[in-house]
């Protein structure tokens, strides 16, 4: 290894440099969900108001469906959680994660990713709760 | 918007111990497009022309009630400035991932370099739309075509979706940066690292997202279902919480410090007095019950300002004392500092805390007067005084900024004792910037690495000196910052300016009307754009690997992934597919309001033109990559031939496309069913003629030696273009012309 | 420093002080004062977020007060930490989750719907007038403008249309506001519940004179409501005394009547505001003007100067003595 590489990794050789790769697109994954089950359901909704049920048409049908798209979302950012939670426990040691190392990189980004999911997570619970309490496409 | 992409492209080179970042070029091309536009609309108001339909330019009062220039300006020249915008946007994003200083992992980068990542890729998502709402504003303005008139089956609250989504997270990208300064100045003042690192960074990221789900906030009194306002009501309570973490992470890393009492704090802490208000009233006008009442209203216009004043103004401030001596070399006066602010704090708060009120009792916004005995004459009163008190407060700090300090001495070297790489600069600063680019350990390497600055004064690090007479500068990985490449940037040039010129004229001219200078000032455009790229980039390097210091030897010339090129193109095609689909959500909007879309009386453009130009686009494509592979055997005249076939394919499809529309009869001025089909056929018109040149380009380049199997950056670049264009040809194909078919059958 | 702050609270204090009483003040215009059931209820929503956000705003100040004291201990990481979480996550998460839940089930009520037999009047947004309709109980409907009577206590459902651009219609004391889109039929539900006078305003800038766009609004008892309707169905009195019935002739004869209806007379236009008992309303020109023989003669000589961009030209061409007989004839349409 040359010198000026040598200077950039010493601090790495530990094992948990052998863990899967980690890339910065993990940090959207759970906020992506978050906007696409929005949409979906915005457009579903709106769809389904303007098109098909009338002013005063009741919402059961878009209602089910958006619980399935609640289902699917909520899964979808709890695999997300415990990939993130698993990468953000490595190693054991508690935040800041300032260190120069390929370890505190992945706790770091595992934290972050985590509490992206918990943002994501309240915000899909969020759009959800809007069919709950609402029954029709006044 | 300027300030913060003039802020950025200044400090976050220095902010990365970066030579530059890497497309200067670039930015100065962004700078003359801002220069121009922001004169030509803002000078439009000496000339009595000015637009005058409030920010927003809600038709039908701007496209048929009111005649002259003045909407036009708005619509073309703010069109101008968002090209700067988005030119600003891709420099950043690719700086921010590709141009740290090695070993400074994403993990221990400045939270600044976060939040301006995030407002970047915002900006992509942002500003399009308002293009493509522009453009379909500017047709309908210039050539009747009914986008937003409801007679001819348009609807004007189409624009009101477009702008939004446009504006709310415009107010974002405006705030973000801002309290991205207050990031970088509590630390320094608590001579603490800031506290909750990973959580201002969800901050960043979640509030970059759920400004996305906030636009609807501004249309809750439209008329819409309750089930669509509290989608979005659901989405601007969210955001809060985004909101609310980060001012607790400054509270904590105060906390956890002891306070140096300076006048940039003083800034941040007037900031936080305010921007809390103002969010707190946000949360307020986000549940839209209150919104019925508070919309439009000077509530708003108090709580616009407290969110704007306080999170933008306010930090701006703090920053611009903060930051002066790393423009300048020279503090500024805390005397003057403290009467600003004291001045601009008080009379901030007497002007608008007294709206929250007037608004309250029922004072709409955009009235030049009002009826008295309504209660709002005392308080605006109160206003007004509060208004000359904080432009008395804005006057002393720009005097203390302009006044002459010949005599004053030049300021200490870091004269904050900040912790981070930008405060490296030498006093007054010199024109390289860093003497060598150091190997960064810490998130705060002045103060955790000793002997740091010493050691890059000294040229211990990488790139001490220019041996190549090039300028140049590392290129790191995205996760890790190890580095891949030294990039050679160029220098200063005049095709920036000219390239600005001319796209500025194609903009102006059109403004006029005068459509055939515009046209040539376009050919004039693209004439400058293709000579600057044909002598400016993709330049084949006399050696392969150059030392850059320590021992490491890195590669002068990368293509695909690895180039700087490829990110920027990607980064760009994104924006552009954003305003790709805000056009196409246009079309499913007019479905989704009319029973009768498209209209059963009127022609649409059928089904084999349209899937014929599909067929020869995607041939074109595909033709692309075997030239790319071509280039990378060496098949020269495989290579020529192809891209040759795929020059023809490119414009035959361009033809089929427009075919299908014209032969039908599809007049765009008669319905929006026509006018919209033509308008996403005229898009997609436009960008395969500029695919078509791209691939004359490239066998061009090839032709001139420029572009050889192992420099293909050209060719590898504009591949990744024709991924996209298959993509829009695809959608816009089924959009035309089988989305009708499918939904007549049911 | 310390003095400066000392103005500062002073200041406060004087702004708070000085706005108890308007805000006790019972103006026409005000959401504070609600006299019906959606402005109430959104009323309510407002007092408690309002009282709310100034308790969470004087906490956070309170804490960046305490932190930027020198003579205290620097916190640990475990007690930041815990700040963070619950001050920055938790707490707001609870406190956002309550009022989305509160905000969304007032959207019910708010926007309901008042049965078939309630009352249902169009008010369509013109640059700068509303152009009112009333069902007069068969199929046709008695044309009005820039004024409401509202009878207490019953739900009326307003179908809100536009003819040019977006306007907005908002009567604060009684609920928000909706817009008026043109090629859409928008809907607003007002349950007024206590008599008197209330103004209105357009709210969405819809031109040189969006500032003039007012409306007016009279809650009043059935009876009286009952009574105010059948006068506005009759058709216009001839006038009686000279000065008027001059003013009749030259109203017709100056071509008034091509934009104008006064029903009862040849004066059939479309184009402004129905006049057939303009002598009757509350105010003219949208609220801009009290209706009086004075205000309707400089209203008919300068329109576009009272109101920039009116439709409503500027005769002043006429002799004066011909304006003052069509204004005292005007004055009379009762």
């Amino acid at each position: 290894m040359k010198r000026g590489t040598r200077i950039l990794s010493d601090a790495d050789h530990r094992p948990e440099q052998r863990q899967p790769r980690q890339t910065l697109w993990q940090l959207v994954v759970a906020p992506t969900t978050w906007a696409v089950h929005f949409m979906l359901c915005y457009i579903t909704a709106a769809v389904w108001c303007a098109r098909f049920a009338g002013r005063d048409g009741p919402l059961a049908g878009p209602g089910r469906l958006i619980a399935v798209y609640t289902v699917v979302a909520v899964a979808i950012i709890l695999v997300a959680t415990w990939r993130a939670w698993r990468q953000h426990r490595w190693g054991q040691q508690a935040p800041p994660h300032d260190e120069a190392t390929a370890g505190d990189r992945r706790r770091f980004l595992g934290l972050a990713t985590l509490l992206l999911c918990e943002l994501s997570l309240v915000a899909t619970l969020f759009t959800a709760m809007v069919p709950a309490l609402i029954g029709d496409c006044r | 918007m300027p300030i913060f992409e003039a802020f950025s492209i200044l400090i976050l080179p220095q902010l990365l111990g970066a030579r530059d970042l890497p497309f200067p070029r670039l930015s100065a091309y962004g700078f003359w497009c801002f220069l121009i536009g922001g004169v030509f609309v803002c000078g439009s108001i000496f000339f009595n022309v000015a637009p005058a339909g409030g920010w927003f330019m809600y038709p039908p009062l701007t496209t048929q009630y009111q005649d002259g220039l003045g909407p036009d300006i708005w619509l073309l020249g703010l069109s101008f400035i968002e090209v700067a915008s988005l030119a600003a946007a891709v420099e950043l994003i690719v700086g921010v991932l590709k141009t740290r200083p090695p070993g400074m992992r994403i993990n221990l980068m400045p939270l600044y370099a976060w939040y301006i990542l995030v407002v970047g890729v915002m900006i992509l998502f942002a500003f399009p739309p308002l293009i493509a709402g522009d453009l379909l504003f500017e047709l309908e303005r210039a050539f009747d075509w009914p986008f937003f008139d409801p007679a001819r089956g348009g609807d004007p609250l189409l624009w009101q979706h477009l702008f939004w989504i446009f504006g709310h997270p415009e107010v974002y990208i405006i705030f973000l940066p801002s309290i991205a300064l207050v990031a970088m100045i509590v630390p320094t003042f608590a001579q603490r690292p800031i506290v909750g690192y990973s959580w201002i960074v969800l901050a960043a990221v979640g509030t970059g997202f759920l400004s996305f789900g906030l636009w609807v906030h501004h249309m809750y009194t439209t008329g819409m279902p309750n089930i669509s306002i509290g989608f979005f009501s659901a989405a601007s309570e969210a955001v809060a919480i985004s909101t609310g973490v980060q001012i607790f992470c400054f509270l904590a890393t105060l906390l956890a410090g002891r306070l140096t009492r300076s006048v940039p704090m003083l800034f941040v802490a007037g900031a936080l007095a305010i921007f809390v208000l103002g969010g707190l009233t946000g949360v307020m006008v986000a549940l839209a019950p209150f919104d019925f009442q508070a919309h439009d209203t000077y509530f708003i216009v108090a709580h616009l300002h407290y969110v704007l004043i306080g999170g933008m103004l306010f930090p701006v401030a703090a920053g611009v004392h903060y930051f002066f001596p790393l423009a300048t070399g020279k503090l500024l006066s805390p005397r003057l500092g403290r009467w600003a602010f004291w001045l601009m704090f008080i009379g901030f708060n007497v002007a608008f805390m007294p709206m929250h009120l007037t608004g309250l009792l029922g004072m709409p916004r955009r009235v030049y007067t009002y009826a008295p005995n309504l209660g709002f004459d005392t308080l605006n009163l109160i206003s007004t005084v509060g208004a000359y008190v904080l432009a008395a407060g804005v006057a002393v700090l720009l005097f203390d900024v302009v006044r002459p300090r010949k005599k004053q001495p030049f300021a200490p070297r870091n004269p904050w004792q900040a912790g981070t790489l930008e405060w490296l600069a030498e006093m007054p600063p010199q024109s390289w910037g860093v003497r060598s680019i150091p190997v960064v350990r810490s998130r705060y390497p002045l103060w955790d690495q000793p002997g740091l600055m010493r050691e890059v004064d000294t040229g211990r690090y990488f790139l001490p000196g220019a041996a190549d007479g090039h300028r140049e500068t590392l290129i790191t990985t995205t996760l890790d910052a190890m580095p891949v490449q030294c990039q050679r940037v160029p220098g200063p040039t005049f095709k920036a300016l000219w390239a600005a010129l001319f796209t500025g004229g194609a903009f102006i001219f059109a403004t006029f009307a005068w459509y055939s200078a515009a046209l040539i000032s376009a050919v004039l455009a693209l004439a400058v754009i293709l000579l600057w790229l044909w002598t400016g980039t993709s330049i084949i390097p006399e050696q392969e690997q150059k030392d850059v210091g320590l021992g490491l030897r890195l590669p002068l010339y990368e293509s695909g992934r690895h180039s700087v090129g490829w990110w920027a193109m990607l980064i760009t095609m994104i924006g552009d597919m954003s305003a790709f689909f805000s056009l196409v959500f246009g079309y499913l909007f007019y479905w989704t309001i009319s029973a009768d879309f498209p209209p059963a009386a009127l022609p649409g453009p059928g089904i084999g033109w349209p899937v014929a130009a599909l067929l020869l686009l995607l041939a074109s494509w595909l033709l692309t990559l075997r030239a790319r592979h071509d280039n990378r055997e060496d098949r020269n005249v495989r290579y020529q031939l192809d891209l040759a076939a795929s020059v023809l394919c490119g414009v035959a499809g361009a033809a089929a496309l427009m075919a299908g529309p014209w032969f039908n009869g599809m007049r765009p001025t008669e319905h929006v069913y026509p006018a919209i089909t033509w308008a996403l056929v005229v898009w997609l018109t436009l960008h395969i003629g500029a695919g078509v040149i791209m691939q004359a380009y490239c066998m061009a380049r090839r032709w001139r030696r420029r572009l050889t199997p192992q420099h293909d950056m050209d060719i590898q670049n504009i591949g990744l273009y024709w991924h996209f264009m298959a993509l829009t040809a695809a959608v816009t194909v089924f959009t035309i012309a089988v989305f009708p078919l499918l939904t007549s059958a049911r | 420093m310390r003095q400066r702050l000392a103005v500062a609270v002073i200041c406060s204090t004087a702004v708070v002080l000085f706005s108890l009483p308007i805000i006790a003040a019972a103006l026409p215009q005000s959401t504070l004062h609600p006299a019906g059931r959606g402005a109430e209820l959104i009323a309510g929503l407002f007092w408690w977020m309002a009282g709310g956000a100034l308790l969470i705003w004087a906490l956070v100040i309170g804490i960046a007060w305490y932190a930027q004291r020198t003579d205290r201990q620097p916190w640990s990481t475990t007690a930041l930490r815990r700040f963070i979480i619950i001050g920055g996550a938790v707490f707001p998460t609870l406190v956002l989750t309550t009022l989305l839940v509160w905000g969304l089930w007032l959207l019910a009520p708010l926007r309901a719907e008042p049965g078939t037999d309630a009352l249902r009047i169009t008010v369509i947004g013109e640059q700068f007038w509303w152009r009112v309709r009333y069902p007069d109980g068969t199929d046709n409907q008695i044309e009005l403008a820039n004024e409401l009577w509202l009878p207490v206590n019953e739900p009326v459902e307003l179908l809100l249309q536009s003819r040019d651009v977006i306007h907005s219609f908002w009567v604060p004391a009684l609920a928000g506001k909706m817009d008026m889109i043109p090629g859409r039929t928008t809907r607003l539900l007002l349950e007024p519940n206590r008599t008197g006078s209330f103004r209105g305003a357009c709210a969405e800038y819809c031109g040189a004179s969006h500032t003039f766009m007012a409306l007016q609004v009279r809650v009043v008892e059935r009876l009286q409501y009952e009574a105010w309707l059948a006068a506005q169905r009759a058709p216009a009195m001839m006038p009686t005394d000279a000065l008027a019935l001059a003013g009749a002739n030259a109203f017709l004869r100056n071509g008034c009547g091509a934009c104008h209806t006064i029903r009862g007379t040849a004066a059939g236009g479309r184009v402004g505001p129905d006049l057939t008992h303009v002598g009757s309303r509350l105010s003219l020109a949208a609220g801009t003007l009290t209706t009086d023989s004075d205000t309707l003669a400089r209203w008919i000589s300068h329109a576009p100067t009272i109101k920039p961009d009116a439709r409503m030209p500027a005769f002043e061409v006429l002799p004066a003595a011909e304006i003052t007989a069509m204004a005292a004839y005007l004055e009379a349409l009762q």
